[in-house]
């Protein structure tokens, strides 16, 4: 019986797990060859280590063919829907933070707040002849807070796949939903984020998919993520 | 093929001919823009989408009303026209089928607005009578325009009404909408020079101020929202800065809502609510009050039928008339309707068109016909 834990195969959120896999007495050991995606965890034969990028991760453990994942909560949300049902998040992993915004250009002086956005969303498309469009790679994020919490129906989502934060100078969309740790690259573009714009503050989880295995492997995970949050904690 | 077709389809196609609405056949692969810009992004996770070899969005066809105007606007027909539809939509649904039958008749066109109203009311009604004989059967109507009228006539200003009427039919975002105009939020401090060109509510040194900060972000100021929309919504909410929505105006908004009678008594209680609030229905009661008259020559009973003050339906081209009809406490409707006055203009018709129509959940009505066979 082996289980297998994914996790980011480079980049910063890599190296930060393999640090805190290692702090929990998991240290991997790396393959020789930096290009393999297998490893396996020092004396722990019954754990497989499989290097994927953190949306795949997100994704896997949605379709619940890998195990446990460290992955980022906004992607985990982002791209599987209905996650409660397939997953749960076993620890909040405390690096990789992000947060989730809606950010405005900043000569939009009247918008500050989501009910400013509402009216002008509202009144867009008897202005404009169209809707107002908001760029962004999290469409479903976007769509539970304007739709769902707000009660905003009336916007188009334009779907960006990089530089969201240039759509509104490129004119291809009014406002937009991204990702920002400091905010100067938001600041940089004359963006502004609404007073309560922030959808989900987000950072790296150690997340457990809910597949059907064997009660070995089970108490396996258990205890895996019991090590894991121990050294959080620390 | 046929066999797909729920049995009582032939009935259904027999009545709407009888009633003068000629059936129309509507593709059922659709272009998915006009759903997602009518009903909102969130249509979007609960339809079938797919792409043409061009990168076209199209969608399977979630509904009947949309394609039918289009049809009827591409086609150039001349109007009054009423249109019938019987066949299968798709919609992504955790519960149920995947497709599933819908009928229902547009009416298109027809500038006797109380006639018209009441005519689709009996359409539906009769429908449902139809296939569902001897159930007893539960309409409940709303009226967009009277709600929208008590707005107007309360004097509040016009972003507060458009919000409020934003949130009809949803109680929970009223609350909210009417929780926030009663407390409103505290605007952020304006930086300089602009806290001072708001103060003089000097729209044009503003708007040349935001044209500068546009040049500098690189934004275009036609593309989107101009310097002169930001500098005149910012100066209207400096106004209502000081002005919070008054305990009068708050309890005769409450009063109204929770205005919940038979139709026949419907006018009166309008228009005591209108006395004890001191204020006037205009022409709004006039076209209720005409409506009712025309559901009585309909044949339907007035005094059958539930107005609803509080009740309106989750789409935002309804216009005025919303209704739905159900079979006793059942939650979900068989039948929904109203009129959508603006919508062939959203469309892209060249003209104003007037509209009012219903569709019924044929698999719903199946359902019970099996439960009661």
């Amino acid at each position: 019986m082996t289980v297998t834990l994914a996790i980011p195969s480079k980049g910063r959120l890599k190296d930060q797990s393999l640090e805190m896999l290692a702090s929990a007495g998991l240290a991997v050991s790396l393959p020789g060859d930096a290009r393999r995606y297998r490893a396996r965890i020092e004396g722990r034969d019954d754990i497989e280590i499989a290097f994927l990028s953190a949306s795949e991760i997100a994704g896997e453990i949605g379709q619940g063919s890998v195990d446990l994942g460290i992955t980022g909560e906004d992607l985990l949300r982002e791209s599987v829907a209905d996650w409660e049902s397939k997953a749960a998040i076993e620890t909040k992993l405390g690096f990789g933070q992000a947060d989730v915004v809606v950010a405005v250009p900043e000569s939009w002086l009247d918008v500050e707040t989501m009910a400013d956005l509402d009216d002008v969303a509202a009144e867009f498309r008897q202005r404009h002849g169209r809707r107002l469009r908001i760029a962004t790679k999290y469409w479903r994020l976007t769509q539970q807070f304007f739709s769902g919490k707000h009660g905003i129906q009336v916007y188009r989502i334009v779907e960006s796949l990089g530089a969201t934060e240039g759509a509104p100078a490129a004119g291809s969309a009014d406002v937009i939903v991204d990702i920002t740790t400091t905010g100067s690259t938001l600041r940089a573009n004359h963006l502004k984020v609404l007073a309560d714009g922030v959808i989900l503050r987000s950072e790296a989880c150690l997340v457990r998919s809910f597949r059907t295995r064997a009660a070995s492997d089970e108490a396996l995970l258990s205890q895996i993520c019991a090590s894991l949050a121990r050294a959080v904690r620390e | 093929m046929t066999s797909r077709y729920p049995a009582i389809a032939p009935d259904i196609l027999a009545l709407f001919a009888s009633r003068g609405a000629p059936t129309v056949d509507v593709p059922v692969l659709q272009p998915a823009d006009p759903f997602l810009d009518m009903a909102g992004e969130d249509l979007r996770r609960r339809i079938f989408l797919t792409e043409s070899e061009t990168g076209a969005a199209l969608c399977l066809r979630p509904e009947f009303t949309i394609p039918v105007c289009l049809d009827h606007i591409a086609s150039q027909a001349g109007t009054p026209r009423r249109y019938s539809y019987l066949g299968e939509v798709f919609r992504q649904r955790r519960e149920g089928g995947n497709e599933f039958f819908q009928a229902g008749i547009e009416d298109l066109g027809d500038r006797e607005i109380a006639r018209a109203d009441a005519r689709s009311l009996a359409d539906a009604h009769a429908l449902l009578a139809l296939t569902l004989p001897g159930q007893a059967l539960k309409i409940t109507l709303g009226d967009q325009s009277i709600f929208e009228a008590v707005l107007a006539a309360l004097g509040l200003p016009r972003g507060w009404r458009m919000r409020l009427a934003r949130a009809f039919g949803s109680a929970e975002q009223l609350a909210a909408a009417l929780t926030d105009l009663a407390n409103p939020q505290k605007n952020g401090a304006l930086p300089e020079p602009v806290a001072a060109l708001v103060a003089d509510g000097d729209r044009d040194g503003l708007a040349g101020h935001i044209a500068s900060t546009m040049a500098d972000a690189g934004l275009s100021p036609s593309a989107g929202r101009t310097p002169q929309e930001i500098a005149r919504r910012l100066v209207e909410k400096a106004e209502l800065r000081s002005v919070r929505l008054s305990a009068e105006a708050f309890s005769a908004l409450e009063k109204f809502l929770a205005i919940d009678v038979p139709l026949d008594r419907a006018a009166d209680a309008l228009e005591d609510f209108a006395k004890s609030a001191g204020l006037s229905f205009g022409a709004a009661l006039a076209n209720f009050t005409a409506r009712v008259a025309a559901v009585s020559a309909e044949g339907l009973s007035p005094s059958a039928i539930g107005y609803d003050a509080a009740f309106g339906r989750p789409l935002d081209y309804y216009t005025g008339l919303v209704f739905e009809i159900s079979v006793g406490d059942a939650s979900r409707p068989l039948a929904g309707g109203g009129r959508y006055d603006r919508l062939l203009t959203l469309l892209g018709a060249k003209t104003p068109i007037p509209g009012v129509g219903f569709s019924v959940w044929l698999d719903r009505i199946e359902a019970l016909r099996g439960a009661a066979a």
